[in-house]
Order: structure tokens, then C-alpha cells, then sequence
């Protein structure tokens, strides 16, 4: 499948459709999370940017300051702000989604005091509360960005920015479900690449492209061969390649169920209730992240519900290096799903691709233990 | 080594061949007798650890380098510790005591609570180590009062995050248990404890770079060593590692867990309103799901009580300003960590900050300091370094480094206003918020930052010493920020690189040499500048 605009998307920070978009006054606003709820930033002028470090070769100047315990994430992004390479942005949003996004945050506001930031407070349980206190956040989120960037956000303005993201949200999840198929189309590097571009371009930009790819992929015939369908599970994976070195080894990824993923991230805003009510709700909803301290059987349940639905052979669990929650949630995710005799593999890797042969070995010898079974 | 201890004036000479290393103090020992046969008394013991204070050389040289007055605090302190445990094991019975320490084999360590006498009184004397000894007496009266809730109080055990406020389950007539506690002091107590844990926690999955405070206690619930109680409280606080580890609790110990949510913006009446909300709805479901039952007056006596404590030991904070400081270490920061996170609001705490008061008002009053040689004052920045808990003892002596303060017992909360129940949930959901550690690990670095430099002035201080916990990836990622503004401002700044719980990670001796090279070529000491 041709994803060579694709390519070109996903190895840069900033890009050509970004370029455009900027041409026509638009600015691009960064994000760090996905509870970062990216349609607020689909407002006016705006549009949203999910912040990545492609082709980091190390963090040697944020090791200084973040040090180099911290997720190779956060210290990659503020590698690349050290260096300039955020400079297109009008604005970097943040969630205090953990101890290194905060951090990472702090370390920013420090070093690079001429930007505008703003970090949504988004509770660690859900509960009728949380929820009430996150509709507050959204507010006073909007306040700021109306006063910052001149955008006058009420509920029509958002209703509509609500109606185009879940636009693009719908034609992405109808490329996804491609993949419940026993001979998907699409390999799972394929659909990363598309996921990436579309949560790191302008809408308006990146829309034909998007169209065009599944437009392409229906009237394709091309059929996915493997050895095993493989779902992998983790936090932040902004790297096709590093999906594409699982895929080397005879894997298919058929289901994405990480942070910058399809599952549950895909998942639509309500247009019925009221824009923030929506928005709250969908926070919530589209990200299964361990950092709700209340819901682990809930992100197992999903992960057994998807295993069933994608007719999924094995599971790699993924994990940053030096990620408290992810880390600790790993280790029990992999003994429930053992006990009910479902194949995984745990994986703990640095943001960026390292150790490409190791990695490589180990795929294969869980896809191997998988197909002997 | 040209040092020798003051009290050994017997016109000894000194060779090479006397010198000996123990317990990783430097003593010049001279051929006597008396050592000789505690080597051989310690050697035949070593398996009994729990009589190495006791039978160690260290104890001797210590009895011939206090006054009389001293021994006699000391051993009075030892002997009031022991006759309480006794007491407890009499009062429990030989059988029970025996099942108790079968099922709870970390109990051993507790028997061993003595040693943190032993290392907080050494090389300290008079006042001193009068507080000392008094901060001890309370710390292991109390857990004995708290070990009784495990024993005899199982239906109405609640255990709990170190940072719930406990006043609320003790004022609905439950028997809180720190889950923490155990990891915090056994480490002090005995600086190995905790390792056996770590290594189960890690064999378990749990990543090695998780905090090793949360992985003991992670190994403790897999290895089934907690008591068995009605409930878990806990919340998001104070970072992901600890609130996550309780997913492994939770799932390990099959009982119901109450998970409260602190939010990140804590400065404002929206979040004061948020959180003393949680604490109702904590209370409600209390209430529906163990037999407690709030007693809001009986709340209030215990905030109120607290409000005391308050009054002393700002008082307390107030005279250790001056220089030199009339009380430091343990006496300050110990007694805070005890009285206001384990067991705030009892009498006996109260008492116990009014002692302390007074004794340092004796010492301020003649000008005197808490230690002989006061050169320089520190605030230690991070929790105490628990498995290395003599470290400010031998500062002292090495350097005469007052510990004056430090970050986990300085918080600037308001007192609790008791007028009425929203009043009194409202300033401990404040109090929670707005103090140590959440304020520092959970919020924003301004809070962090911002309260070194304000101690650092308040309390005149001429360092900062940052306890570098390699698995606090929230203060690792702030020392870089901190490093600048500390240059930008003129002020020492010492990050001591080592593990919280596991002396495995950075040896006692590793963290002396990192204080050493500190003090050497920072602040210009010759190593071997004799003290005294």
C-alpha cells in the first residue's frame, strides 16, 4: 500500500502540510498526550499537532536537566525544543498525565519561556466529580486559548469542531476495522503511518490524503500474509518503524491498542450532549491509560474484548523504560493474561528504536512459540 | 589518623595496628581489654544482629565517650524501649507473640527498634540526645499502640497511604495502619530489611527503576505481609509509582481499596472544595462498608490536639533559626514525620513536641547548639535516607553539619479550623495538598523550588543537600533546573546519588565519599581537620 506521503509525515516534527497550513495563517498548536482533548485545539485557526521526536539520536542536553531516569519520551521532546525544532509551534499543551509529563512541562516553562503553555489538571479516577472538575478544566482551557490566540469558542464552535474531527475519527476507524478481517489489506506499519499523519497534520491538509488511501486500499487486492495477528498494547509508540521491525518477523499487528493508537483512541465525541459533557466523556473514553489508578480491569477487559474481536494469536506489551505506571501495570497485565492462556510478550524499550536485532529475536521466538501451539 | 576520641585521654599511644573500621566509623582504638573481648563477644554473636548495639565496639567506645549522665539517658531510653516491648509480648502471650511473628516475620525488625535509639544518640550528648532519646520513646510507644490494632483490632483495620489523613479513621473509630510505615521505618531500623522485598517485588515483573519504597511495599503485599484488614485507602499521591502500586495491593489482598483523587492545581478554593469532597465521599463509604462511624467531635479534639503540636513546634522551628541551632536532626524532622503523618493528634505527641520546645529553649536561652561545633546548617531535601538514618549523626561529627531542617516535616499549613466539620475536611484536604510530599512530588516545580530557597533564607542556612533518590523520577527531573538557580544564587548544593530503601544501590560508604568530595571541594574543608 503507497504510504509514501505518509513517509514523509511521519520523519519530520514539523512537515510540508504544516508548512501549508501555516502559509494560510493556521497555527499549529503541540500536544504531548492523548488527554490532551485535541478537537479544542480544531478551533478557529488552530490545529493540533501530536508532539513526536522522530530520528532522536540521544537527549544528551535534556539528560541535564530531566535527567536521564525520566521516559526517553519526554526527554526526546524537550531534546528537540532545545534544539529548535518546535519553533513552527504557537503553543505546547500539556495534561499532568504523570510524573514525567509534568516534569517535562516544568522543564519547558523554564527553558523556553516565550511560548504559550497550558497543562489541563485531569483527575486519576473517574467518577461524577472528576468528570465535573474536567469540565471545568476544559473551560478555563478555552478561556485561555480565546484570550491568547483571539478565537471566541462557545458551543456552536465547538459542536462544529466536534462534527469535522469525528469526520476524520470515522473514515480512520473504518480503515481500522479493515484489520478484524482474516487477510486485512493493511499492515499494521501501513495504518501507524496513517494514524501518525493524521494526529500530527492540519485536517483540512491531511484529509484528501487520508481519502485517497482508502480509497486506494478498497480497490486494492492486496492481502496480508503472516505467521501470527498480534495486538500490541502500551503507552506512547510514535515510530512505524518500530512496528514495521515487529511486522520483519512475520507478525501482523492487526490491533493498536496504545496511546497514539486507533483503540480506543478513534473513538467518537457524542454530538448529542453538550460540547464540554462530549468532551469530558471522550477524554475519558478514548485513552486506557494506567495512570486511572481505578480501572485496570477495565484496560483488561478491553484487552480481552479486542483479543476476541481481532482474532488476535498473541499480545506484545510494550513499556518506556523508567515508566512508573506502565511499568507496573505491565507486569500484571502479563499474569491475567497468562492465566487465561493467551500468548504475551513483554517488551521495555527506550521512545526511540534501539537494539533492532534483539528486538527482532525475541519477536520471533514469541511468534515461534505462538505457531508451535 | 591523627583524630582520637575526646574521653579516651589514657595516654595511649596509637599505632597503625589499633586502627580499626567498624560499622563504617573510623576509630583509633587503643589495645584495651575491654575492646578486645566485644570483638570476640560480636564475632561469636554475629548471627543475633539484634544484639550487635549492644555488644559492639561501637556501644563501648560510646559508653567511654559520654559523661555519666549520658550513659545514664542512654541506657534509661534502652531499657524504657525494651520494657515496653516485653510488655507487649507479655500482654499478647507467649503463643499469640510467637504466631504473630510467624506471620509477620518483619515484626523482627521491630523488636530491633531499639537500634534507631542506638543510632540516634551516638556521638550526640547532653540536650541532645536527651530529645533523641525522648523522640525514640514515643516512636516505639506508639507503634506498639498501632501493632495492637493489628492484633486485636482486625475488624476495624483500615490500612492506608502515607499521605490519607488518618485523624478521620481514628475519629470514626477504626485502627489505621500506614502501609508505608513498615517500609519507611524497618529500613532505619535495620538498613538490609527491605532488600528481601525489592528482590520479590522485582521477580515479580515490577520494573527495577520503580521507587524502592512502593517495591517493598509491593513485595510485602505478594509476599502477604500485611495484616489482614477491612480496606485500603490511598489515593493519587505522591507520584506514579506510588499510587500505582497499589493496583498489586488491591489485587493481592482482595479487599475492597478507596482510591482519593488530589488534583494537580491545588492553589485555590475549587480545589480545597474538590478534595475535602473526596474526603466526605471517603467518609460516606467508610461508613456503608466498615463499622466506623464518624464522631465529629472526637475529630475535633484530635485536630485540635494537632493545633497544639503546631503551636510547639512552630516554636521549635522559631528558635532553631538562630544560630548555632539548639536542636536539629531526628529531634526535628523525626518527631515531625511521626507525629503528623503516622499518629497526628494525640496527647502524647503534643507532650512530645512541648518536651522537645522546652528543651531546645534551655540551649537558646545560653546560646548553646544541639551540636558542639555547629559549622554549617542544611536542609536535606527529600525524604531522609532511610536504611542510612546515622548519615546526619556522623555529619555532624565529621563536619559539624546541623541537619536544621528538612522537606518531608517543613510545610507551612494552616492550623485545622475545628468550628465545624466542612471547616475541619477543608484544611486537612489543605493540609494534604499544600504539604509535603504532594506539594512537592505532585505539583507544580514552583512549590519545589520555591520552598528550598524560602528555607534556605528562613532558617539561615549555608547548603542544601538533596537527597538524589535514583527511583524519584519527579525530583531527578528538577535537579537540573535546581542546579542553575542554586549557582545563580550562591548557594552549595550537594545531590547525593543513592537508593531510598536499598543500600545495595549506594553503599553507606559510597554516600560519605559523595559528601566528602562535597565538602572538599566545595566548601573548601580539609578532610582531616580534626572536629574537636
Amino acid at each position: 500500500m503507497n504510504t509514501n506521503i505518509f513517509d514523509e509525515i511521519y520523519k519530520e516534527p514539523g512537515h510540508f502540510l504544516i508548512d501549508e497550513a501555516v502559509s494560510k495563517q493556521k497555527i499549529p498548536i503541540g500536544y504531548t498526550c492523548s488527554y490532551v482533548p485535541e478537537v479544542m485545539l480544531k478551533v478557529g485557526n488552530l490545529f493540533p499537532v501530536r508532539l513526536r521526536a522522530p530520528g532522536v539520536s540521544d537527549t544528551e542536553i535534556a539528560d541535564i536537566y530531566l535527567s536521564s531516569v525520566i521516559c526517553s519520551y519526554t526527554r526526546s521532546i524537550l531534546e528537540f525544543a532545545m534544539d529548535d525544532q518546535y519553533d513552527f509551534l504557537g503553543g505546547i499543551i500539556f495534561t499532568a498525565s504523570c510524573d514525567h509529563l509534568r516534569r517535562l512541562y516544568d522543564n519547558l516553562i523554564y527553558l523556553m519561556t516565550d511560548n504559550f503553555y497550558h497543562i489541563l489538571d485531569i483527575g486519576n479516577i473517574i467518577s461524577k466529580d472528576s468528570k465535573l472538575w474536567l469540565i471545568d478544566e476544559l473551560k478555563i482551557f478555552a478561556n485561555k486559548i480565546s484570550d491568547n490566540f483571539q478565537i471566541e469558542i462557545n458551543d456552536d464552535v465547538l459542536a462544529e469542531a466536534i462534527s469535522s474531527h469525528n469526520k476524520m475519527l470515522g473514515i480512520l476507524q473504518s480503515i481500522g476495522d479493515l484489520r478484524k478481517n482474516p487477510k486485512p489489506p493493511l499492515s499494521g506499519t501501513d495504518f501507524h503511518k496513517l494514524i501518525i499523519a493524521a494526529f500530527c497534520s492540519p485536517q483540512e491538509e491531511i484529509m484528501p490524503h487520508i481519502l485517497n488511501f482508502k480509497e486506494n486500499l478498497q480497490n486494492s487486492n492486496s492481502k496480508k500474509d503472516y505467521k501470527a495477528r498480534i495486538m500490541l498494547v502500551g503507552g506512547q509508540i510514535d515510530d512505524p518503524d518500530y512496528i514495521d521491525l515487529i511486522e520483519s518477523t512475520g507478525a501482523l499487528v492487526v490491533a493498536d491498542r496504545f496511546c497514539t493508537g486507533s483503540l480506543p483512541g478513534l473513538e467518537l465525541i457524542s454530538e448529542e450532549k453538550k460540547p464540554y459533557d462530549a468532551i469530558c466523556e471522550n477524554i475519558f473514553n478514548k485513552t486506557m491509560c494506567p495512570r486511572m489508578i481505578n480501572d485496570f480491569y477495565k484496560r483488561l477487559n478491553n484487552i480481552l474484548a479486542i483479543v476476541e474481536e481481532y482474532k488476535v494469536d498473541g499480545v506484545i506489551v510494550e513499556n518506556i523504560k523508567f515508566c512508573d505506571i506502565w511499568g507496573i501495570d505491565t507486569s500484571q497485565l502479563l499474569l491475567e493474561l497468562r492465566k487465561r492462556d493467551i500468548p504475551v510478550l513483554r517488551l521495555e524499550r527506550e521512545y526511540r528504536l534501539t537494539g533492532e536485532g534483539q528486538l527482532s529475536t525475541r519477536v520471533q521466538a514469541f511468534l515461534e512459540s505462538i505457531t508451535k501451539n | 589518623m591523627n583524630w582520637s576520641p575526646k574521653s579516651l585521654d589514657l595516654g595511649v599511644k596509637l599505632s597503625q595496628e589499633n586502627m580499626c573500621v567498624y560499622n563504617k566509623w573510623y576509630y583509633a582504638l587503643p589495645n584495651l581489654k575491654i575492646w578486645d573481648s566485644s570483638l570476640l563477644i560480636q564475632k561469636n554473636f554475629a548471627p543475633i544482629h539484634w544484639l550487635r548495639p549492644l555488644v559492639s565496639g561501637d556501644f563501648v567506645m560510646d559508653i567511654f565517650k559520654t559523661g555519666l549522665k549520658d550513659n545514664i539517658e542512654y541506657l534509661t531510653g534502652l531499657s524504657s524501649s525494651w520494657t515496653k516491648i516485653i510488655s507487649k509480648l507479655i500482654k499478647h502471650g507467649p503463643i499469640n507473640s510467637y504466631k504473630n511473628l510467624k506471620k509477620y516475620p518483619w515484626l523482627i525488625t521491630f523488636i530491633k527498634i531499639h537500634k534507631l535509639l542506638h543510632n540516634f544518640t551516638k556521638g550526640r550528648y547532653g540536650l541532645y540526645r536527651q530529645a533523641n532519646t525522648k523522640v525514640i520513646s514515643v516512636v516505639v510507644s506508639q507503634l506498639l499502640e498501632l501493632l495492637d490494632g493489628i492484633r486485636f483490632h482486625e475488624d476495624r483495620l483500615i490500612l492506608h497511604e502515607d499521605l490519607v489523613p488518618s485523624e478521620i479513621f481514628r475519629a470514626m473509630g477504626l485502627y489505621p495502619w500506614m502501609v508505608e510505615m513498615m517500609g519507611i521505618l524497618m529500613p532505619m531500623v535495620d538498613s538490609h530489611s527491605m532488600e528481601k522485598y525489592i528482590d520479590i517485588a522485582e521477580n515479580e515483573g515490577i520494573p527495577p527503576d520503580i521507587c524502592s519504597l512502593p517495591k517493598g511495599v509491593i513485595g510485602m503485599a505478594i509476599e502477604g505481609s500485611f495484616p489482614n484488614a477491612l480496606a485500603v485507602i490511598t489515593s493519587n499521591s505522591p507520584c506514579d509509582g506510588g499510587m500505582s502500586s497499589y493496583t498489586i495491593i488491591e489485587r493481592k489482598m482482595k479487599i475492597p481499596v478507596y482510591r482519593l483523587d488530589v488534583p494537580y492545581n491545588f492553589y485555590n478554593k475549587r480545589a480545597v472544595n474538590y478534595f475535602a469532597n473526596e474526603l466526605k465521599k471517603m467518609i460516606n463509604w467508610l461508613e456503608e462498608n466498615t463499622p466506623g462511624k464518624m464522631d465529629w467531635d472526637l475529630l475535633k479534639e484530635i485536630c485540635e490536639q494537632r493545633n497544639k503540636m503546631k503551636e510547639y513546634e512552630l516554636e521549635l522551628w522559631e528558635m532553631i533559626r538562630t544560630r548555632p541551632a539548639p536542636l536539629a536532626g531526628e529531634p526535628v524532622y523525626l518527631s515531625h514525620l511521626w507525629a503528623y503523618n503516622v499518629y497526628p493528634g494525640t496527647k502524647e505527641n503534643t507532650e512530645l513536641f512541648k518536651t522537645l520546645s522546652e528543651i531546645a529553649k534551655k540551649n537558646y536561652e545560653i546560646k548553646k547548639g544541639a551540636i558542639p561545633n555547629e559549622k554549617y546548617r542544611a536542609v536535606l531535601w527529600n525524604p531522609p535516607l532511610l536504611h542510612f538514618i546515622d548519615f546526619f549523626s556522623w555529619a555532624e561529627q565529621k563536619y559539624g553539619v546541623s541537619l536544621i531542617i528538612d522537606s518531608m516535616s517543613y510545610n507551612n499549613q494552616p492550623f485545622i479550623d475545628t468550628s465545624s466539620p466542612e471547616t475541619m475536611l477543608n484544611d486537612l484536604a489543605s493540609n494534604i495538598m499544600q504539604g509535603p510530599m504532594a506539594r512537592h512530588t505532585r505539583g507544580p516545580a514552583k512549590n519545589y523550588l520555591d520552598d528550598i530557597f524560602h528555607i534556605y533564607k528562613h532558617f539561615d542556612l549555608d547548603m542544601v543537600w538533596v537527597a538524589g533518590h535514583i527511583g524519584c523520577k519527579n525530583t531527578a527531573a528538577l535537579n537540573g533546573i535546581l542546579r542553575e538557580k542554586c549557582r545563580e544564587a550562591g548557594i552549595p548544593l550537594l545531590v547525593i546519588n543513592y537508593d531510598l530503601s536499598d543500600p545495595r544501590v549506594e553503599t553507606h560508604d559510597g554516600i560519605k565519599k559523595q559528601v566528602d568530595q562535597f565538602m572538599e571541594n566545595i566548601m573548601k574543608v580539609k578532610i582531616n581537620e580534626p572536629l574537636r
